[in-house]
């Protein structure tokens, strides 16, 4: 420590970040309670209306789909994440050359935008000018280009299929970090008792690395829960309104519908949700670790 | 404050000045947003404006589902453009919140205001004052195959007059074969029925949106009726299965693929087929409603206005006032074979003969448009009560439960 | 492809022991022929929107498609390089707010970390913690607030404006990192300095700064990922055509230009779009993923 400096200095260095959280984060945190509580409009002009927009929100038919379509993609789309992160994590343990390029190839589209790989991927599905459906058709899997946003599940398939595409990578990388924390002696053991590949992956890889995989699960479903990108610009939350997510579906009430104060509301739920399970997660995961 | 006072004085002075001397020197550009997808229509009225004007104005298409958010969101900033060509059932929210300046005096004092077609100054009027005209119209009309009612032994010259009739003839025209169909209409677009299917209902006397929650909303019995025939005609299989999930991808191409008899659709329509199907036969005429003799239409398309806070406003102005004149009327809308705004001017030289036009222009006299706050909520989201509605009725069959429900969530978002 | 395999650019994040696979020759290929096929499947996309871009614009919107132009042709750039206000006043505006989001980010987790590290300070932990606890605030939820808030002090369509809210999405990671930084450093180094009489203002620029660049570039280099590739926020906030950034503009291309989407201009504009990224990604690898780690692991 500098001890021959005054404790004040240090809250001087750290006073600007924190008065910017204050500013940015906190502030507008208690602002958007108070919104959620009037019936503010985007075109100006509102009223204190206590919990009506909450009330309105639990008998909202549209809020609730929207919002277990988003659960639904979340629960697809989280273990198709991991399992194949794992896989790819595995396959390119080793530091050998093609091993790291691979690496380096799958990690590549977790840096690009959501927004550039949607419009790529929209391009890709197209039905008439799509070089996706055309790759299926030429391959026999179908045999005529689909239209992927006519149908929800079709819809949240092609947005699923890009979106793997995009953050596989980011997974594996977690997991990687996970496996290579492993000791050799561990590892070395196992493989004088004689232990095939398979059981070593699984009675030593996946229990070791299990801390890595559950941080990887909870950053991916917490980013899926508030999926927007993607489905304003893959479906547009066609047909029939029925590929609305939550932020999706809270946008469109903030900012087309013009209604802030019922668009705070269901932020505030939202993100009570969001963080309820996360704490139940992080609870599991320590009663587990240290069961 | 103290700038844009300044500029209030300066502004009048520099355009009057512009207006002596015919230098550049205070030429200045205006901004202007308009909707994708009224995008073309209204970049030939900018370029006649730009071809004749001073004061250029620089047009920018803003994605359709961005527009009225980037709207309100530049408004609230006092950042927005000196022009905004928007879908006009957004008047009544805009006109309300105080965000478009005020053109009474300018436009009552103008003759060519006074021919305006009805429903343009009805939707744009608020609380006796005026703040925009229609820019680039659109109304929904009826279209028939006359090819498919010449092969179903009906008369390719005479159009259903009632909507009974269009079932009658769907039905001789659907029993042609399996790959031909009665009648077409979008299931699973919210937008294009209250275009084209809500018409029916108010030709035949109904009442469909509220304006508040003690307004009436789905009243009268032409809405049972239209549902019911809908109904009909969908369990019979006169209407393609694909219209089920159509969420407006096929609203224009099941008419044009040539196997659907009836469909309702909008005048976009005339130059479209002009221009690709140039021998396809058909025929124009006005939605009908209950009884021969009821006829209307639902009157779109963009409406223009001048969003406050803008700083080039009085050429603004004057462009607004250009847009009804004669030249803009005649050689920037009637000679790209698009409808005028003006009564008077319907019957032109560009027109003239062109019988689809000319009823197409009719069914813009005779058409309506819903002033109601929150017509998105209403009818274009797509979970709304209109949509729900169509859809538990026609698909499901239960024609009164979804009426009653529907009821229930309009009034329900009209007292918020 | 010859640039990725350099030993320079890979991913390393440590030693593994091969033992650890194991395995026969055979299983060798096998793996190997896996690793390609998955190499290619990852770069399929990027390389036909790549070539698609290249396609004269007819080519471009030919249905049905084809896999390869059959000649090449700039004009999809051309016609970006000309949509709306420009693409280049849009890339100007990316990359203002980044740099922007880049000075914010390090000018305020800079001095943080070193404070956090370094210094005894009342409550420190508990301050710590309100830092991190905003990466538990979905910024998504935050925008009504920020928007009502940015609006009144006329900070919407402001590069300054835009930078802060991505400025909000990267504190807090970057403090985190700031502080490790700081602290991986040892004291002795310090001690000496003191001794020599520095001040403590002294003692950041001289003795430390140098210490933690890597830490910075890696606090530079999400900031500028995160801003460049941030779309929600842009869309809302920046509502003049003159202010939208790279994402919010593909949006515009991606509904039509003028009624027909032109689809060898979207992907001329994702290609624009992507490059950057990309660009850093390969040059910075190292601290990229280092950074990921360091955050995510511990």
């Amino acid at each position: 420590m500098l001890s021959t400096n005054n404790k004040y200095v240090g809250l001087l260095y750290l006073s600007p970040a924190l008065l910017f959280v204050a500013v940015f984060v906190f502030y507008p945190l208690v602002q958007l309670i108070m919104i959620s509580m009037t019936s503010e409009s985007l075109l100006g002009g509102g009223e204190f209306v206590w919990f009506d927009n909450y009330l309105l929100a639990f008998s909202d038919r549209s809020f609730w789909m929207s919002f277990w379509f988003t659960v639904r993609y979340t629960l697809i789309i989280t273990p198709i994440l991991m399992i194949l992160g794992f896989l790819l994590a595995l396959l390119t343990m080793q530091n050998r050359p093609l091993a790291q390029l691979t690496r380096g190839v799958v990690f590549l589209p977790v840096v690009i935008g959501l927004a550039s790989s949607s419009l790529l991927w929209v391009w890709l599905f197209n039905q008439q000018v799509g070089l996706f459906n055309k790759a299926l058709v030429d391959l026999g899997v179908i045999e005529e280009p689909l239209v992927w946003f006519n149908r929800a599940n079709l819809g949240m398939t092609a947005v699923i299929v890009s979106v793997v595409w995009k953050v596989v990578g980011f997974g594996m990388i977690i997991m990687l970090s996970g496996m290579q924390s492993i000791s050799h002696e561990v590892v070395e053991a196992s493989m004088i008792d004689g232990a095939s590949y398979w059981q070593r992956v699984r009675k030593i890889i996946l229990p070791l690395s299990a801390r890595a995989i559950l941080l990887a699960t909870l950053i991916s479903a917490i980013g899926s829960m508030l999926a927007f990108d993607q489905f304003y610009l893959m479906t547009r939350g066609a047909p029939r309104g029925q590929t609305f997510t939550s932020v999706y579906w809270i946008y469109q009430n903030s900012f087309v519908y013009f209604k802030l104060g019922y668009g705070s509301a269901l932020s505030i739920i939202l993100m009570v949700v969001i963080m309820a399970g996360a704490a139940l997660q992080i609870t599991l995961q320590r009663r587990g670790e240290t069961a | 404050m103290r700038r844009s006072k300044m500029l209030a004085v300066a502004l009048p002075l520099a355009v009057g000045l512009a207006g002596l001397m015919t230098t550049t020197v205070f030429a200045q550009n205006l901004s202007m947003w308009v909707r994708e997808s009224a995008a073309d229509p209204g970049k030939l009225m900018v370029d006649l404006w730009n071809q004749t004007h001073e004061a250029q104005i620089e047009l920018t298409a803003i994605p359709d589902n961005q527009l009225v958010t980037k709207l309100a969101t530049s408004v609230r900033a006092g950042d927005a453009p000196d022009l905004i060509s928007f879908d006009l059932i957004y008047m009544p929210d805009f006109m309300r919140a105080g965000f478009l300046a005020d053109l009474t005096e300018q436009l009552q004092a103008d003759p060519n205001y006074e021919t305006h077609i009805q429903a343009y100054k009805d939707i744009a009027t608020y609380e006796d004052r005026i703040y925009g005209v229609g820019f680039t119209p659109d109304v929904s009309i009826l279209v028939w195959n006359k090819e498919l009612f010449r092969q179903a032994g009906l008369d390719p010259e005479v159009p259903p007059k009632t909507i009974y009739e269009i079932h009658d003839m769907a039905t001789q025209i659907g029993a042609l074969g399996d790959d031909t169909y009665g009648f077409y209409f979008a299931g699973s677009c919210p937008g294009c029925n209250i275009f084209v299917t809500s018409p029916l209902m108010v030709a035949g006397g109904a009442h469909i949106l509220p304006r508040n929650g003690e307004d009436a909303a789905l009243e009268g019995d032409a809405i049972r009726e239209v549902l019911d025939q809908y109904r009909q005609m969908w369990e019979e299989g006169l209407i393609p299965e694909a219209a089920e999930v159509d969420a407006g991808e096929n609203f224009v191409s099941a008419f044009t693929a040539g196997n659907v008899g009836i469909a309702g659709t909008g005048g976009f329509l005339l130059s479209l087929m002009e221009r690709q199907f140039p021998d396809f036969d058909y025929g124009v005429t006005l939605l009908p409603g209950l009884e021969e003799g009821q006829v209307s239409g639902f009157v779109g398309g963009d409406v223009v206005a001048i969003p406050t806070g803008g700083a080039n406003e009085e050429v603004a102005r004057e462009f607004v006032t250009w847009v009804l004149s004669d030249e803009a009327q005649l050689e920037g809308l009637a000679k790209n074979s698009i409808l005028t705004t003006r009564t008077d001017l319907a019957d032109n030289e560009y027109f003239a003969g062109n019988e689809k036009v000319q009823a197409t222009a009719q069914a813009l006299e005779a058409g309506y448009v819903p002033w109601v706050f929150r017509f998105a909520d209403m009818v274009n989201s797509d979970s709304s009560p209109w949509i729900n509605m169509l859809q538990r009725a026609i698909f499901d069959g239960d024609v009164d439960g979804a009426i009653e429900e529907a009821r229930a969530r309009m009034l329900e978002i009209a007292s918020q | 492809m010859t640039d990725l395999a350099s030993p320079a650019t890979n991913i390393t994040t440590g030693t593994t022991d091969a033992r650890v696979v194991g395995g026969s020759r055979a299983v060798g290929y096998l793996v190997g022929a896996l690793c390609l096929a998955i190499i290619a499947l990852m770069l399929v996309p990027l390389v036909l929107s790549f070539l698609a871009s290249l396609k004269p614009p007819a080519e471009a919107a030919a249905v049905p498609p084809e896999y390869l132009p059959r000649s090449l042709s700039l004009e999809n750039y051309r016609t970006v390089a000309t949509y709306q206000a420009g693409l280049w006043t849009y890339v100007a505006n990316s990359l203002v707010v980044a740099a922007l989001t880049i000075l914010f980010c390090l000018a305020l987790s800079v001095p943080a970390g070193y404070a956090l590290a370094r210094y005894a300070i009342p409550f420190k932990e508990v301050f710590f913690l309100l830092i991190l606890a905003s990466m538990m605030i979905p910024y998504q939820a935050m925008l009504t607030p920020l928007y009502l808030m940015f609006s009144s002090l006329k900070l919407t369509n402001t590069h300054v404006g835009l930078a802060i809210v991505h400025t909000i999405l990267q504190l807090p990671f970057s403090v985190y990192l700031m502080r490790n930084s700081f602290e991986a450093i040892p004291r002795e180094l310090e001690e000496a300095a003191v001794m020599d009489g520095c001040t403590s203002m002294q003692i950041l620029r001289r003795v430390f700064l140098p210490l933690v660049l890597p830490g910075m570039i890696t606090v530079s280099l999400f900031a500028f990922i995160s801003s460049w590739n941030e779309f929600i926020a842009a869309l809302i906030f920046m509502s003049r055509e003159t202010s939208f950034t790279v994402p919010v503009m593909l949006t515009g291309v991606s509904t039509g230009i003028f009624g027909v989407v032109d689809w060898g201009a979207l992907q001329a504009g994702v290609i624009v779009s992507v490059i950057p990224c990309v660009g850093v990604y390969l040059l910075l690898q190292r601290y990229y993923v280092s950074g990921l780690l360091s955050g995510a692991v511990k």
